[in-house]
This record gives C-alpha cells, sequence and structure tokens, in this order.
C-alpha cells in the first residue's frame, strides 16, 4: 500500500471535513479512526444491533451532509487505530488495534483533529467507582442506546448537564438531580445575548422543556461538595444556593465541569514538510467551540495543508466567520453559566482529596511538594510528585496539578497542563507485543 | 594496584594543598544544577559555604532528569572509572543511611546475562576482571541462573551476578539534595561568563544577564554548556540515549531480583579506549526493575545529530531485545519514552579538577551515562579538593589539564 500524502487523525466532525476538502484539492488522504465508525463524540455511533437514539434534528442533517460527501469522495479510513504521535524521524505513528502491531507511515502533512475532553475539578470521593463523567454516560448511551441505571445524579458545571439529562429522560431513566454550579436563569443579560445565538436558543429550550415536564431538581448555583458512600449507596452531598447542605443516596455520579481540547503530549503545528510533515490541529483540539466550529476549522485545516502543499501560504481566514459566530455563542454560554461565587479554588479542599487518581496522589500532597522557598517547575513537580505520570498520561489531573500550583504560587508565571505532560510519544501508552511486531529492521546489534 | 593509585593522588594532592595554602571559601557559586552540581552545591552547603546555585532553566532538566539511573560498576572495568564507581556506589549506600537517599536508591544486583558463545566469553572474562578489584560476583550456569531469575528466556545461557549494586532515579537524587541543604535555585539564568580577576589566575564570581554576581570560587558543572567555559572545542560532545518506562507490573516486577544486562552492552558500552570510536548508534540493553512496579528498558548511545526525540525504530529494537530476554513484557504496554543529551569527553574520561589558568575554577562534568552513578561522588571530592583536602576519590586521571598537555586548548 502506498501511503498518504495527507493523514487526518480523527473521524469527526473536523477530521471529516478536513479530508473532503484535501482529497478536494487533489491530494491522497487516509482517516485515522480509533474506534469502529466515524462521527466522534458528537455523533458517536450506536454499537451493532442497535438503533441510533434520537438527536436534535439540526446537528443530525448535518451530520449525514457530511457523512454523504465523505462517502463520496472515497476517503480510506483506517479503524481501531490509535495515534501515537510523530517519531523523532517524522514518522507518524498509530497502533493499530484490530491487527496489534505499530503503524508507520510517511506523510507529507498531519491533520490533528482528537477533539475535546471534559475537565472535571477534583472533589473528595471524585475517584470512587460509579463516578465518572456525564459526557461517558451520554456516549454510553449513543452506543448502547440505554440509559444508565439506577439512581444517577449529575453534577458540575456547563450546558452539557441538561443535554444529557434530556437523553437520559427520554430514554426512560432521568437523573435523580442536576447540581449545577452556574445560574443561567439568575443572569438575564446573558440571556439576551443567547437570542443572537438561535439554534443555541431552540436547543437549550428542548432540553429545559424536558427536565421541566419531568419534573427533574435543577440544583442552580449549587455544589456537588463531596461524595461519600455507605453500605449501599454513593452520598452526594451538595451545598444548595441557600448555604444548606443536602444528602443524595444515589447509585451513580456523572460529573462534569466543561470541556477543553483534547491536546495532551499532541505534536507542535508546524507549517513546513521540511524535516518531517506539517501538522496542523483543526477543531475541538485546537480550541473547543463545539461541532459547527470544528466542521468549518477542519475545512480550513484542509484548505490550509493544500496550500502548504502546494508551495503557497497558509490564509488565516478561511472559514473564520463561523469559527468566531461559535467563539461568541460560548462566550455567552460561559457567562451565563459561570459558577455562582466564582470557581471554587482546588487549594479550598481537605488535604486527603485525590489529585491524581492513577497514582493516589492527594491535594495535600502537591501542597507540601510547595512548601519550600524555590518554585517548582510543572517537570519537576510531575517527576518528585508522580503527578501526570500515570496510565492516563495527565488527561485527568495535570490541568488540575497546574491549577492548584498557581493557585500555591500566584506570583509565579502560572504553570500549565503542558508543563506536566510534555510532548513526547507514545501519546497514549501502547501495547509492547504491538511495538516489537512493528519492527521492519534487523535487531542484531551494530 | 588500585590501592596505590590511589595514595599516589592523595600525595600529589597533598603536596598541592601545602604549596597553595588552602582554606575554605566563604562563598562559591555552581553553574548547572543537574546531579553534579546539586552534588557540589549540597556538599558545600554542608561545610556553611554560602553557596548559590544557578541553572540556565530547571533542575535534572537535561542528562541528570533522562537518565537509566545505573549506580553500578557492573559494566566497568578496572581502572580509574572503575574506582570512582566503587567509591560512588559507597557513598549512595551511605547517604541512603543517613537519611537523605532514603528511600530513592534502590539496592539491587545486577545480573549480565550472555546468550551467545561469544557474550559467554566475554562475560566470563568481564567477571574474572570485576573479582580482581574486590567486586562481589556470582557466576551462575543456566540451570542456577533460571532458577534465580525464572522470568528469564531461556536463551540465557550463563549470567553473571554482580551484586552491591544499585539504582536511583536522577532527579530525585537532585530533589533531595537541593531539599536537604535548603538550597533555592536561581533558575532561568544563563552564565554569561567568567569574571576575573585582576592578574587573571583567579575569577571574582561570573556574570549574567542581572548583572555579576561574586563569590570566592566557581565551579562549571554544566554538562555540553560547560565548553563555552573552556574555550576547548571538541573536547565535550553530546551523545544521545533513548530510555523506555513501561507501565506498573507488580508481579513480573517482583520476580526479577535485580536489573538485567545483556551481555552486549559490554561491547556497546566500550572500554575507556573504545570511547572514540562509537558507533553512530549502540544499542546496550539494560531492564530495570523499579521501586514502583514499573521496568525501565535502555537504551542507547549514539551521536546526536537533529533528531531530538525518540524514533520508532530505536524504541521498538530496545523493546525487542527486552522481549527476548524477558517474554514477559511483551503483555505490558509502553507509558512513556524519551531521550536525553549527555555530555562526553573525547577521551571518555571525565573533566573533574582545577580548571587550568585559575586557582579558584573548578569543572566537573563529561561524564556521559556515568552522571548519576559518580555525581554524589564527584561532588563530595570537589568540594574537598576546593577546601584543601584529599578528594575521596583519585581525580588525577580526570584532571582538566591533559587537554593542555596533549595540545589541545582548554
Amino acid at each position: 500500500m502506498i501511503d498518504p500524502e495527507v493523514i487526518v487523525i480523527g473521524g469527526g466532525p473536523a477530521g471529516i471535513a478536513a479530508a473532503i476538502e484535501v482529497a478536494g484539492c487533489g491530494y491522497a488522504v487516509e482517516v485515522v479512526e480509533q474506534r469502529d465508525s466515524l462521527g466522534g463524540a458528537i455523533h458517536r455511533q450506536p454499537i451493532k444491533g442497535v438503533a441510533p437514539i434520537s438527536q436534535a434534528s439540526g446537528p443530525k442533517a448535518r451530520w449525514r451532509a457530511l457523512s454523504d460527501d465523505f462517502a463520496s469522495a472515497r476517503i480510506p479510513v483506517r479503524y481501531r487505530s490509535i495515534f501515537l504521535g510523530v517519531d523523532a524521524d517524522g514518522l507518524v505513528l498509530f497502533e493499530n488495534r484490530l491487527a496489534c502491531s505499530v503503524e508507520r507511515l510517511q506523510a507529507k502533512a498531519v491533520i490533528v483533529a482528537t477533539g475535546a475532553v471534559e475537565k472535571v475539578l477534583p472533589r473528595p470521593g471524585w475517584h470512587m467507582a460509579k463516578v465518572s463523567t456525564a459526557g461517558g454516560l451520554q456516549v454510553m448511551m449513543k452506543e448502547t442506546g440505554r440509559a444508565p441505571k439506577g439512581r444517577v445524579l449529575l453534577a458540575g458545571n456547563g450546558p452539557l448537564l441538561i443535554a444529557v439529562t434530556a437523553q437520559m429522560a427520554r430514554l426512560g431513566n432521568p437523573p435523580v438531580a442536576i447540581v449545577e454550579a452556574g445560574d443561567p436563569l439568575g443572569r438575564t443579560g446573558a440571556g439576551f445575548s443567547m437570542l443572537g445565538h438561535m439554534s443555541l436558543v431552540r436547543e437549550a429550550f428542548g432540553y429545559l422543556r424536558t427536565i421541566y415536564l419531568r419534573g427533574i431538581p435543577w440544583m442552580r448555583a449549587s455544589q456537588l461538595t463531596a461524595i461519600e458512600r455507605d453500605d449501599t449507596s454513593l452520598i452526594a452531598v451538595v451545598r444548595r444556593a441557600n448555604g444548606r447542605e443536602q444528602r443524595i443516596p444515589v447509585d451513580r455520579i456523572g460529573l462534569h465541569d466543561g470541556i477543553r481540547p483534547n491536546d495532551f503530549a499532541l505534536p507542535n503545528e508546524k507549517a513546513t514538510s521540511v524535516a518531517g510533515p506539517v501538522i496542523l490541529r483543526a477543531g475541538d483540539c485546537r480550541e473547543s467551540l463545539g461541532a459547527f466550529a470544528a466542521e468549518a476549522d477542519g475545512r480550513r485545516a484542509g484548505r490550509a495543508v493544500a496550500e502548504i502543499l502546494s508551495g503557497g501560504h497558509e490564509r488565516a481566514d478561511l472559514g473564520c466567520v463561523k469559527i468566531e459566530r461559535a467563539r461568541r455563542a460560548q462566550e455567552v454560554l460561559s457567562t451565563l453559566f459561570a459558577p455562582v461565587g466564582g470557581a471554587c479554588p482546588i487549594s479550598s479542599l481537605p488535604a486527603d482529596t485525590i489529585l491524581c487518581r492513577c497514582e493516589g496522589k492527594t491535594v495535600g500532597d502537591l501542597r507540601s511538594l510547595c512548601e519550600r522557598a524555590d518554585r517548582l517547575t510543572g517537570r519537576e513537580i510531575k517527576h518528585n510528585g508522580r503527578f501526570a505520570m500515570g496510565l492516563c498520561q495527565g488527561r485527568f489531573c495535570a490541568a488540575n496539578t497546574a491549577a492548584l500550583m498557581a493557585e500555591i504560587w500566584p506570583q509565579a508565571p502560572a504553570p500549565v497542563a503542558e508543563d506536566l505532560t510534555g510532548r513526547r510519544w507514545p501519546i497514549r501508552p501502547v501495547s509492547i507485543a504491538a511495538l516489537t511486531g512493528a519492527r521492519a529492521t534487523s535487531t542484531e546489534h551494530e | 594496584m588500585m590501592r596505590e593509585d590511589v595514595n599516589v593522588g592523595r600525595q600529589f594532592n597533598n603536596a598541592r594543598r601545602e604549596a597553595m595554602q588552602f582554606h575554605p571559601p566563604f562563598s562559591a557559586i555552581v553553574i548547572g544544577a543537574g546531579i553534579v552540581g546539586a552534588s557540589t552545591a549540597y556538599f558545600l552547603a554542608k561545610r556553611g559555604v554560602a553557596v548559590q546555585l544557578i541553572d540556565a532553566s530547571a533542575p535534572a532538566s537535561e542528562a541528570t532528569g533522562a537518565a537509566d539511573g545505573a549506580v553500578s560498576v557492573a559494566s566497568k572495568r578496572p581502572g580509574p572509572m572503575m574506582a570512582a564507581a566503587l567509591s560512588g556506589v559507597r557513598l549512595y549506600a551511605t547517604l541512603a543511611k543517613e537519611g537523605v537517599f532514603a528511600g530513592a536508591f534502590k539496592h539491587r544486583s545486577t545480573f549480565i546475562v550472555a546468550a551467545s558463545d561469544e557474550e559467554c566469553a566475554v562475560l566470563e572474562a568481564h567477571s574474572a576482571a570485576l573479582a580482581t578489584v574486590g567486586v562481589r560476583v556470582d557466576t551462575l550456569s543456566a540451570a542456577n541462573l533460571h532458577q534465580r531469575f525464572p522470568v528469564l528466556s531461556l536463551k540465557a545461557r550463563l549470567g553473571v551476578e554482580v551484586h552491591d549494586d544499585g539504582h536511583a532515579i536522577g532527579y530525585q537524587i537532585v530533589h533531595r539534595l537541593l531539599t536537604a541543604a535548603q538550597i533555592t535555585v536561581d533558575r532561568n539564568t544563563k552564565v554569561d561568563g567568567l569574571a576575573i580577576a585582576k592578574g587573571g589566575r583567579s575569577v571574582t564570581g561570573v556574570s549574567t544577564r542581572r548583572g555579576t554576581i561574586e563569590a570566592d570560587a566557581v565551579v562549571i558543572a554544566a554538562g555540553t554548556g560547560s565548553a563555552e567555559f573552556l574555550n576547548a572545542a571538541g573536547v565535550l560532545t553530546p551523545r544521545k540515549g533513548q530510555l523506555l518506562v513501561t507501565e506498573r507490573a507488580p508481579r513480573l516486577n517482583a520476580a526479577m531480583p535485580g536489573a538485567i544486562m545483556s551481555g552486549r552492552y559490554l561491547l556497546s558500552k566500550g572500554t575507556q579506549k573504545m570511547a572514540n570510536s562509537t558507533p553512530a548508534r549502540g544499542l546496550g540493553l539494560v531492564i530495570d526493575p523499579l521501586v514502583t512496579g514499573q521496568f525501565l528498558i535502555g537504551g542507547t548511545r549514539e551521536e546526536f545529530g537533529d533528531r531530538q526525540s525518540n524514533d520508532i525504530d530505536a524504541v521498538s529494537r530496545i523493546l525487542a531485545e527486552a522481549v527476548a530476554l524477558v517474554p514477559g513484557l511483551a503483555s505490558l504496554r509502553l507509558l512513556r519514552s524519551f531521550s536525553g543529551l549527555r555530555t562526553a569527553v573525547v577521551d571518555g574520561l571525565p573533566l573533574v579538577g582545577r580548571m587550568p589558568g585559575f586557582d579558584n575554577a573548578y569543572i566537573a562534568t563529561g561524564f556521559e551515562g556515568d552522571g548519576i552513578c559518580l555525581g554524589p561522588v564527584t561532588g563530595k571530592s570537589i568540594v574537598q579538593l576546593i577546601c584543601g583536602e584529599a578528594p575521596e576519590v583519585d581525580l588525577t586521571p580526570f584532571d582538566p589539564s591533559r587537554f593542555e598537555r596533549s595540545g589541545e586548548k582548554l
């Protein structure tokens, strides 16, 4: 098989749109997708034999149009393939989980479209079993067509919580409550700004209608302060807007505190094909603005790559209007959902609150590591505190660790997640059996 | 024979001390917060010297932060490096007992294993050489080896257990030293040059973009960055090494009574004599079971080209060799790969001692892959030299002035 000229990582709206654009400019392109089907998290397809759950008509139509275009462009897709990074020789690496091998491709350009991940803030007890992310519950519903069983509580911050609530309700098991740090109904100014984004208003109204009709408690300006457990249940400890504490027994908790780019350890962007491929990011992994903007940004990245490969220059303005509009909509939403009383500082959490779930490192561990005249770098915190060193490679803890460091040393330049995670491959843990099978040359000693 | 060498060195240093009227300095600057610089700063601080540790970026950010962590004499041949390494391992044990390195130094054996006739022959000769300098070694036949080390592949035909070796993680050691001595590192500070006193025989401090920092003595432990203070083009060369870390595998880890070193490592690492003829890329396999239950697997030793990071070719070769020796590793996942630049000296011996032409400037660098083992003992020895005492390690073979003598300007 001849190596493609351009590789697109991720088969969500951004990746698909980018691939269509690149193919349209006459370049051989392939898509590398980690799952069995295209669509990304937003258009996650059900597993075999399950009917897709209903989706809002606008996004559904957009996805149908996009996947039709993609099908007619006859772009090859490598499924069940996990992007590992770009190595020192500029080879694009991915683990093929079907073949149990690590494959290396020599491409002129890579478009990385790995989407977004959920932000989850640490809380006492958040590491316990049966606590997951709200987005994780949503993906499970999209795949299986079933709501999570038992008494479910959703907590955190942002519009995704009400979207997941509405989906659970439609599948027959609405959550027992939604604990929301913001108070969107109390912010009339931002509410009016919403009117500039009618598709959002329609979507939100649909969710709120379900919540209202089912009588699901939407506890606004409230915090899930701790998760405890007794013999049979998880106990969600909720501090309500009036300061009163409420203890809610549940079977499962879905947490969600917004989304952020899934850019952990991704190679940096690179606008030339000298010494390794052109590398551009597209969609939510560049800036998390949702599916509509992701599609536009994918087209932008696809055209930019074609421009660079044909010897021209990247035109920055492509698709800018749609992206700018989505950016404004996100700003409105984040004002609307801004946590009442500001975000809860991580430094206010009890010392034994887990910060790094993989290695069991706590808020107190980080605090005592920082008790010194010397201001440590993110890398030193990682090395000596083992934060961002576990199997998740910092996806769960790097941003929270950096945030706590910034709270402890407010005068210092604020550290970021990347200071802890670095930018090295493998981006994900990779099977040694697959890696050694990938060996193309002799192992004889030179 | 080694004993005699040490004595000659001591006599030499005693003579120098008497000639030059030493007294401990009140203040000192150490350039470079790798393991050598941090150790030097630690031993200076312990003597009450006001020490300022300066780094162009942050502690352990170069070779020390990307080292295999061997605190080992297993691959050494008798000679000055072996003598230094034996002192180095002893100092780790002492500092672990004293508490500074407690829990950060893992005492363990190194098992060198041979899989071919050629490797067996080299290994037997090597084992005999180790024994001559008093290293405790046991030769294990195939049957004994597999009894002692059941997870080892049956391909291993002969093993030599080198006792009293150990492992330490470079950045943890640096952190321990700095924490114990309560040293605040002057970070992101590039030293532009030495400030030289009138007459040119001594330094008054160093110049940085923030002005001149004064001190009674200066120690340069800046790895490859040391070259700019030396006017010694070609003496120091960066050499790249690639290393890997797996996920945790407690059961497999517990089944390994020590680190495994492929017999080929002896060839890859070379003797001091072979240092000039390093191949473009050598591969020497060491599998170290870490206290976390993970495995550290290394590594390459290669000329530094323009490839900054790891390449799939090296990574998959290292792992293929590791799996060939310990088949159980195939069921694990690779968690991290990393590479670092180590500073090598053209003749294969580090530069440790007084800077030629100066009374109060010192250099300690060029350990290539031995920095973790030799860092603390080098720090201790250079501080002894600064204070006019006989260094714990005989530094004469590492004297930087050797390049002056051979015509290279230093």
